[in-house]
């Protein structure tokens, strides 16, 4: 049986539920204080930068040794993957991350950000 | 698997084996298709994973143990191809996926369709996926990200789901 009705109304049920945590999420992220977030960026399992969040303005930076990839960082306080060498790109495609939890990963460069909170 | 009479047993289990080995195949090009495609939505580890299509197959046709040893030897050759981290991420996300569509089908028997399987099935993968990198690097919120693996395996599961019913006839042609 490939599928049968009462399937519509789980589906339904699963992808209400999923956005309505998805937006409660939403909303209780902006409303902290986004000050404190941070990202980090992680080679391997090794922590090897620090970038806090809300500095304003915009820069672009590398970590020293993987230059292939770009990091930048946006003036609203959002971090992404700007550039890379890997052949997928899902890291870039991953898009800006600002909310502690957030996380966005270049596997094949062995790289990962993420966002946390102080 | 239905009885076939007038065919000797070793040739049936030749005939397993040499269907077990295509499916491997098939699911080794179904991700190459899919990996030539850009990923549909921004999230990391999230995607339609064609290659369940073969691994379903083999879990509703061929038996659990056929369809773990697909699973197994995918992992193993990503783990060839493209290093031990990637072989452990495909490894973890395919057995996950597996555990839990064989416990779907174990716990509810032929009350469960084969669509809420597949759903499930994707949402485990990418889960099962998400957790190996948390494991392997650093840890990852997994409970931010279950909204959007939750919606993304009701797409990925949907449409999986529909391409094996499209190519189920042509595959049932060819059991044992």
């Amino acid at each position: 049986m490939f599928f049968k009705k009462s399937d519509f109304m789980s589906i339904a049920a699963i992808i209400a539920v999923s956005a309505a945590v998805w937006a409660a999420r939403a909303a209780y992220n902006g409303a902290l204080p986004g000050a404190s977030a941070k990202a980090e960026i992680y080679y391997e399992a090794e922590l090897v930068e620090t970038v806090a969040l809300n500095v304003g303005g915009d820069r672009t930076f590398s970590i020293p040794r993987h230059e292939n990839v770009v990091f930048r960082l946006y003036g609203d306080g959002s971090i992404c993957f700007a550039q890379s060498d890997c052949p997928d790109k899902i890291c870039v495609h991953s898009g800006r991350l600002r909310h502690a939890g957030e996380s966005a990963a270049c596997l094949p460069n062995k790289l990962i950000l993420k966002i946390v909170t102080e | 698997m239905k009885e076939q009479s007038g065919v000797p047993a070793t040739i049936k289990k030749t005939r397993l084996l040499a269907l077990t080995a295509m499916l491997f195949a098939v699911s080794i090009v179904l991700a190459a298709v899919e990996n030539s495609f850009p990923p549909p939505i921004a999230v990391p580890g999230i995607r339609f994973g064609l290659s369940n299509i073969a691994v379903m197959y083999a879990l509703f046709f061929l038996g659990k143990r056929r369809a773990f040893m697909t699973a197994v030897l995918k992992a193993l050759f990503v783990f060839c191809t493209r290093g031990a981290v990637a072989g452990a991420v495909s490894l973890c996300g395919g057995v996950l996926a597996l555990a839990v569509m064989s416990l779907a089908v174990v716990l509810f028997q032929k009350k469960i369709s084969y669509l809420m399987i597949s759903v499930a099935g994707a949402v485990a993968h990418n889960l099962g996926q998400l957790a190996a990198v948390s494991l392997i690097y650093t840890s990852l919120s997994l409970w931010a990200y279950l909204p959007v693996l939750l919606i993304a395996g009701v797409a990925a599961g949907t449409v999986t789901a529909s391409l094996l019913r499209l190519v189920l006839p042509v595959l049932r042609r060819l059991e044992p």
